[in-house]
């Protein structure tokens, strides 16, 4: 089975929030429910500074510490080693919120329950689909999608080339992996 | 970027119903040891652990909507054995039940078996320090990922709990008060070592590798929440009782130790104990700053 | 797992597969994916529909597939075919889908009654009362009474000008004046045209001056930047604001805001006098360069310009002479609004001297250089069934005193004067939110509040519309069909916006209907015997297109129509030249040949003011989007209604991040939140263009972050008739020091 993962590189970022409206919308997510987060930093003195976006998102974890807390079993790895959320089964406690150390979980304003990415492309994935929504909505190419198993796939051969790794190291084992 | 805290009021409630219902049954099972003829406050105890914590209790469900709208789906809870949180159902639930029980055997006159007040108390002190270890295994936290917040929850809880059977007491049955000296000798020691634990947890924290520690701790000594910290926390819940009780307990006569006017100073100096309890657990909570990947949290 | 979870699982497998499988087949066939659909819509069909359309978040119109599920949007996916979307859209053209629901539609026309609250009305009264009172205003002062302000779109610029022409007027204005008049203006003095392209992504160097691809976006633009980033050419951002596009970028020059033109001299004043200018080129197409060539060679020293733009004069030095290595691949992008659109007294002769140092280059219609692209438009129609409205007798309002500002834009902050004076008694808004946005909001508001008429066609309740007596509710972009739109480029093409989905409000018209029927009520129906649909296959097949082939295919591409490099562009200036000097501004008041012109006002740091500038966001361009909950919630999530503050002039305040400031000047003061960057020029102050909402029926909107057009006084550029939105100085201090 394949074991899906993403590469974001940030140096092609430009931090315009294409990834988080294409998401919510092509996923009819509410407003104020947003699966990926940026962090932005500004570095160096005026006038020779840069800035970085970093968009965070569920990193699909294999050690992950939402699935260890959840008391209702609600979050979960999934069979495909996506972490989920069975939507019925959550009670709204947070406690994975507050687990997760990338905080990129996010309460569902009207049924109370937690929401995060589910690498939308896998569930559509049957079905053909190019990749994820947030994949395709990038207008420079920053992210890829595919079988981190697979060392033919795009996403591997760039994390070969680029070197990139999960934006904590080893803490999670996460699934995200980042060019800085 | 500001961070939204994820638990606000009502979770900080619950912690500190819970702490609270576990730290009365506590101070009343002390009291059966110590003091056995103070029936009435015995009972107090028995009668505050059951109904503060199921009130906790059902404020943790009206917080956690999903459930709230869906209370099958609070069936699911004793599922994940390496969740804190199940654990902590399994504590409060048993808690619950024995605090029950052993409130309607006092209540109706029977014996309570010496076990089951030590199960009780045993369990107790499971919930308080529960309630520490719940936000303890959250590691993205510097302020909550110690070992010393479960101790710091826990001294708290046996506190509050003391202090809401004394002020009641105070109230009903300001006889029985009086003839307490051991309770209140051990009562009086609390705020001094959860001021240490503060002081403690506070150095800690700071020193944490991430921004995040350093700034939740900037948050409460010199922050956003300097004024509840300082005043409400420190003076109203800690210094205050403890310079009051010194007094009253090593500097005033005898005499003056039982009069009405003293009763009122306890009071107050109990009522403040409950008030830093909450305020801890408040702050606690909003105070905590996750570590973050790139630029840390304001 | 939940049954939930299932559903949602099915859904997103659902559609995603229908986009797939639509792809794979390339048409516009109706896909059924009823078993999947049905989980979550038991009731409807469940059939997807495909439907090629164009946005209107902004001015780009990009186009996209729009996927309809039982009637209701369900995707939007940017078409690969459209040159500007090339397969993808930005955050506002997602987010801005949700105008169709909003809550804060328009639903029916209002009129505002004696108490000032609007109340709804039919559309027959709403039409026989404009009428009777634009017909008393012809009586009594003439056509030339009547005005129209409008943001250009593919129906609306040609219905609202179709109407005022047959009204008599040709009082047609644009927002032009408050976006890129100047610019537009000052490059048609030059090359004679108001536009050109950079061919950012083989170019060699590309310098950009206030304009970010990355904050202003246009897909295909943001994939230039990048390519040529990844090429390996030199990207230069002058700015006084280091913006997102530094993400391809190689250097930031931090500029003064306003002193643009100076840098642009201080360069050409290098390539002048070391020889570095491609004078073969300038001597076979242009005239008048000694004159200006004397006049930069004597004045504009680098050490002069380093003085004025706070840029160090070796560093301007460098930069021409990297300029003239790269040339021809090389050039100063066009730029929009930006930095001289509209900005200063001095923008539209920056515009004349960014187009003569391009000339200078050598690098017209050059691979990498600056070109002139080719277009296509309709023909001639058929006159019987689209008969010719006769010109109008009197000439556009403002012509006479703004001499150089174009005529297909007109200055409409001069015709906001002339409200205000009584000379234009009634006027028309068309996708336009003046009010808010086109100078000092409190004189536009007394301007067009001394109107005899005041008629806002719009979507939702804009400031403006707040202004209006009648107010007419449009249906959103997604449930009308508009006229094609031709664009321009290297390779030229058409495109269509075509209805979506049904009007979720039914008492909601089209602009052609809006337009149609209020012609026919004001006794000028005449002029409007067509549909919209009509109109459009007539316009088309004047170009071989036929509206369903349109329809099927979003965008259809003329190539044999393509430009090609290396072609010497035809100058449509008088002289049949590139004009270093223009006999037009000369008669305007201004120099032949361009010199420096100083900004009206100068910021001051011993007296502690700054120069607020303003800008677009990612998520963000215009007061319209700002009403959008999903893009609005970003800037909420991100504080990114805060205004940016340099960290040398903070520290001097004592101001620190995310402090409470009072923003103040002689026209307005308002509190805001702070950002303290080292990413911005300390004679500034950044505050984003679109918030600041004053309408409390934009609930979405309403009251957050400050309004830029707030602080800036009304006043007009000289010659080109701009609004000059950032001549305006403020203070600012911490609230409570």
């Amino acid at each position: 089975m394949a074991r899906y993962g993403m590469l974001i590189n940030t140096k092609k970022c430009i931090g315009c929030y294409a990834c988080r409206v294409a998401c919510q919308r092509q996923n009819g997510l509410l407003p104020d429910e947003n699966f990926i987060r940026f962090e932005e930093r500004e570095e160096g003195t005026y006038p020779s500074v840069s800035v970085e976006h970093v968009p965070l998102q569920c990193m699909h974890c294999e050690d992950a510490p939402c699935a260890a807390v959840c008391p209702t079993g609600a979050a979960h790895i999934g069979a495909d080693g996506i972490v989920a959320v069975d939507q019925g089964r959550c009670i709204g406690c947070l406690y994975c919120m507050a687990a997760c150390p990338y905080q990129v979980r996010v309460r569902n304003s009207q049924t109370g329950a937690v929401d995060k990415c589910r690498f939308c492309v896998v569930s559509a994935h049957e079905s053909g689909t190019k990749s994820c929504n947030c994949v395709d909505a990038c207008l420079t190419g920053a992210r890829i999608f595919g079988d981190l198993d697979d060392p033919d796939s795009e996403i591997s051969q760039e994390i070969a080339r680029t070197h990139a790794a999960p934006i904590a190291g080893d803490l999670t084992k996460s699934k995200i992996f980042y060019v800085r | 970027m500001t961070y939204e805290p994820i638990w606000g009021v009502i979770i900080a409630c619950y912690l500190f119903l819970a702490g609270l219902g576990g730290g009365a049954f506590v101070t009343s099972t002390f009291l059966r040891w110590r003091h056995p003829e103070a029936v009435n406050m015995i009972r107090i105890g028995r009668v505050i652990a059951p109904v503060v914590v199921v009130i906790g209790l059902v404020l943790l469900m009206f917080d956690a909507t999903a459930g709230f709208h869906n209370p099958l789906r609070f069936a699911f809870l004793l599922t994940n054995f390496g969740s804190v949180m199940t654990w902590g159902v399994v504590f409060l639930g048993a808690f619950t039940v024995v605090a029950i029980i052993v409130a309607a055997l006092d209540l109706t006159g029977h014996n309570v078996p010496k076990w089951l007040d030590i199960v009780g108390a045993v369990l107790g002190v499971c919930v308080a320090v529960y309630t520490g270890c719940l936000l303890g295994v959250c590691k993205t936290f510097p302020l909550w990922n110690n070992a010393l917040l479960p101790v710091l929850f826990l001294v708290s809880a046996v506190s509050t709990g003391m202090a809401s059977v004394l002020l009641t007491a105070i109230v009903k049955h300001p006889e029985e008060f009086n003839s307490v000296g051991v309770l209140k000798k051990f009562h009086f020691c609390l705020p001094i070592i959860e001021l240490a634990l503060i002081a403690s947890l506070m150095f800690i924290t700071a020193s944490n590798a991430s921004p995040a520690g350093w700034n939740s701790v900037m948050s409460l000594l010199a922050g956003e929440y300097l004024l509840p910290f300082w005043f409400l926390l420190v003076g109203v819940g800690l210094v205050v009782p403890t310079a009051l009780e010194t007094w009253l307990l090593f500097f005033s006569p005898r005499e003056f130790e039982e009069s009405r006017k003293a009763h009122l100073i306890s009071a107050a100096s109990d009522a403040g104990v409950l008030i830093g309890g909450f305020v801890l657990r408040l702050l606690v909570l909003l105070a905590a700053l996750p570590i973050t990947m790139v630029v840390p949290w304001a | 797992m939940s049954e939930n979870m299932m559903t949602r699982r099915a859904f997103l497998g659902a559609s995603a597969g229908v986009a797939a499988a639509a792809a794979c087949a390339g048409g516009v066939s109706a896909v059924s994916g009823a078993q999947a659909f049905a989980a979550d819509d038991a009731a409807g069909e469940g059939v997807t529909r495909q439907v090629h359309t164009l946005c209107n978040a902004c001015s780009s119109k990009c186009g996209f597939t729009a996927y309809v599920v039982d009637g209701k949007l369900t995707k939007v996916i940017g078409d690969a075919d459209h040159p500007y979307a090339q397969g993808v859209l930005c955050a506002r053209g997602y987010g801005y889908t949700q105008i169709a629901y909003s809550e804060d539609r328009l639903t029916d026309p209002l009129k505002k009654n004696a108490q000032g609250k609007f109340e709804a009305i039919s559309w027959d009264q709403a039409y026989a009362e404009i009428a009777e009172k634009v017909k008393a205003i012809i009586d009594e002062n003439g056509p030339e009474a009547l005005a129209m302000v409008q943001d250009p779109r593919p129906s609306g610029k040609y219905y609202t000008k179709r109407f005022m022409n047959a009204l008599g007027s040709a009082n047609v204005y644009t927002h032009g004046a408050a976006c890129n008049l100047s610019k537009e203006a000052g490059f048609t003095q030059v090359i004679g045209t108001g536009n050109y392209e950079s061919d950012v992504e083989n170019s060699r160097m590309t310098m950009f001056i206030g304009r970010s691809y990355a904050d202003a976006i246009r897909p295909s633009s943001v994939a230039a930047l990048q390519k040529a980033h990844e090429n390996g050419a030199r990207i230069v951002l002058v700015d006084p604001r280091c913006n997102n596009s530094v993400a391809f970028a190689d250097e930031w020059v931090p500029i003064n805001p306003g002193t643009d033109m100076a840098f642009v001299l201080g360069m050409a004043n290098v390539l002048i006098t070391r020889g570095l200018y491609d004078a073969d080129y300038v001597a076979e197409n242009a005239v008048g360069f000694d004159e200006w060539a004397s006049y930069v060679r004597t004045t504009c020293t680098p050490e002069w310009a380093a003085e004025i733009t706070g840029i160090p004069a070796n560093t301007i030095t460098r930069l021409a002479c990297e300029f003239a290595e790269a040339a021809p691949a090389a050039s100063i992008e066009p730029s929009w609004r930006g930095a001289f659109g509209c900005a200063y007294a001095n923008s539209g002769e920056t515009a004349r001297v960014v187009c003569l140092f391009n000339t200078l280059l050598g690098c017209w219609n050059q691979p990498g250089g600056a070109l002139l692209t080719s277009s296509v438009s309709a023909g001639d129609l058929d006159k019987e069934k689209f008969p010719s409205v006769p010109k109008p007798e009197g000439k556009l309002l403002g012509q006479d005193v703004y001499p150089l500002a174009l005529s297909g834009m007109g200055s409409n902050v001069y015709a906001a004067q002339a409200a205000k004076g009584g000379q234009i008694k009634g006027m028309f808004f068309y996708n336009s939110n003046m009010a808010a946005g086109y100078s000092n909001t409190a004189y536009l508001a007394e301007a067009l509040g001394a109107l005899e008429l005041m008629v806002v066609v719009d979507v939702q309740m804009s400031e403006t519309a707040q202004l209006a007596d009648y107010v007419l509710p449009e249906c959103s972009y997604l449930e009308r069909m508009e006229l094609p739109e031709f664009i321009g480029g290297k390779v030229p093409c058409v495109a269509l916006r075509d209805q979506v989905i049904e009007r979720v409000h039914p008492n909601t018209k089209s602009c052609d209907e809006i337009f149609s029927e209020l012609a026919a009520a004001c006794g000028v129906g005449d002029y409007f015997n067509f549909t919209v649909e009509e109109l459009a296959e007539a316009q088309l097949a004047t170009v071989g297109v036929s509206l369903d082939d349109l329809r099927r295919a979003g965008t259809i591409s003329f190539p044999e129509k393509a430009f090609a490099y290396g072609s010497t562009p035809k100058w449509k200036t008088p002289t049949g030249k590139i004009q270093f000097t223009s006999e037009a501004c000369e008669k305007a008041g201004l120099s032949a040949y361009p010199v420096w012109v100083e900004p009206e006002v100068m910021p001051d740091a011993a007296a502690g003011t700054l120069r607020l500038i303003g800008g677009k966001q990612a998520h963000m361009s215009h007061t319209q989007t700002a009403n959008i909950q999903d893009l609005m919630q970003i800037t909420k999530d991100y504080e990114l209604d805060r205004v940016w503050l340099s960290t040398e002039v903070a520290e001097k305040l004592g101001i620190a991040d995310g402090d409470e400031v009072l923003v103040s000047n002689e026209c307005a003061e308002g509190k805001a939140r702070v950002k303290v960057t080292e990413r911005l020029n300390p004679t500034a102050l950044f505050m984003p263009s679109h918030y600041g909402c004053s309408s409390p029926d934009e609930h979405t909107a309403y009251g957050v972050g400050l309004r830029q057009m707030d602080f800036v006084p009304f006043h007009i550029e000289p010659g080109y008739g701009a609004t000059m939105s950032q001549e305006a100085l403020v203070t600012v201090k911490k609230v409570g020091a």
